[in-house]
């Protein structure tokens, strides 16, 4: 990346910046605020694809850029939506986005276990508290945002660095295939030595020969089953940890009589 | 096909979203939410350095990163119904008194 397109990249950040800044829920009905800003988001959003699109040498991929698209408006929407319920169901749709990108990278297993556990497990565990402590009318800490320039610059200016920054990563000479362990295992399961130029091409062709969630396994139960004994506990420990958490101690003798459904809420809180 | 660093660019776009949300929005379970949306930045970011080094230990780290955002998920939301509990109301603002 020159250094022109550089400055254009942090350019462009700056623009979503104030794009942001403009969307957030700042109190007060502003639609022309709002509109501006999602203008100016789509804007920046569409002068990175045509940055990029120029800037690369390599061919863009259309599906690349419009998943990206549909993933940072998602994004920009889960954060500036006034209605938490609205916030996770563009986080879904979210979900859905960086899924099909991960597809693109050819990470199969990774994309469909990013839709069931995200979009389908946390998100509904989201759904289920939203629906517990969220009050239907609209709230002012809802609609009016905390330190929205400071926050903005904040996490753009971090953004810009970092992508800057990233920017410079083709230059870097990368070793490519230094050490793929799971090529070199599935090559002495099947008998063939790997030679140091070939090594690229036998990660291609046995990532088409054995499949992504082959190799995905291949990796979690070869060299990382004890991190998958650690998640497994780790998972434990945080169910443990809800539960007594949120658990409510009630003697025996103060337990009162059912209440009716009707009740609940009126008379009776919730909790 | 577009290079890993535009994968890393974009991951680093939803996770600076992310930060942006968590400081602004005053919504815990919002503010949670954006958590969630900084993990898919990194996600993006871990599948991105998989395919240019052509492994997949990359993917696999991330399949750790969805595990810690489920416990994350139920930790984090807990705490949440806690916290509602005790003032009936998600304004992070009513937990100032904890900024000492």
């Amino acid at each position: 990346l020159s250094d022109q397109a550089a400055y254009l990249l942090y350019l462009l950040f700056a623009a979503g910046g104030v794009a942001l800044l403009l969307a957030l829920p700042r109190g007060q009905a502003a639609p022309t605020r709002r509109l501006a800003g999602l203008l100016l988001g789509v804007a920046a959003i569409i002068g990175a694809m045509v940055l990029f699109g120029a800037v690369d040498i390599m061919a863009p991929s259309a599906f690349f850029y419009f998943f990206g698209a549909i993933a940072l408006f998602t994004a920009a929407r889960v954060v500036t939506h006034p209605k938490p319920v609205y916030s996770a169901v563009y986080f879904v749709a979210l979900v859905v986005a960086v899924a099909a990108l991960v597809l693109l990278q050819g990470a199969e297993f990774l994309a469909i276990a990013l839709i069931i556990i995200y979009a389908g497990a946390i998100l509904v565990t989201y759904a289920f508290v939203i629906m517990l402590a969220q009050q239907a009318r609209v709230l002012v800490y809802d609609v009016r945002a905390r330190e929205p320039l400071a926050a903005v610059l904040v996490g753009f200016v971090a953004m810009a660095a970092v992508a800057g920054r990233i920017a410079d990563v083709n230059e870097c000479p990368v070793p490519l295939d230094t050490d793929s362990r799971l090529v070199l295992a599935a090559n002495s399961d099947t008998g063939a030595a790997p030679d140091n130029d070939g090594q690229a091409n036998l990660a291609a062709e046995s990532s088409t020969e054995l499949g992504n969630t082959v190799q995905v396994g291949l990796t979690l139960f070869g060299p990382y089953v004890v991190a998958i004994q650690l998640a497994g506990i780790l998972l434990l420990v945080g169910l443990i940890g809800a539960v007594a958490l949120v658990r409510k101690r009630m003697p025996e003798d103060e337990v009162t009589e059912t209440v009716t459904i009707g009740q609940i809420g009126k008379e009776v809180p919730p909790f | 096909m577009p290079g890993p660093y535009h994968y890393v660019i974009l991951g680093a776009a939803l996770f600076g979203l992310g930060v942006v949300g968590f400081l602004t929005r005053r919504n815990l379970i919002v503010m949670f939410l954006s958590t969630e949306l900084m993990f898919q930045g990194v996600v993006v970011n871990l599948v991105a350095f998989a395919q240019m080094h052509r492994h997949v230990e990359g993917q696999a780290f991330a399949l750790f990163l969805l595990v810690v955002a489920a416990v994350e998920a139920g930790l984090g939301l807990g705490l949440v119904v806690l916290l509602y509990r005790r003032r009936g109301t998600l304004d992070a603002e009513a937990w100032a008194i904890m900024r000492g």
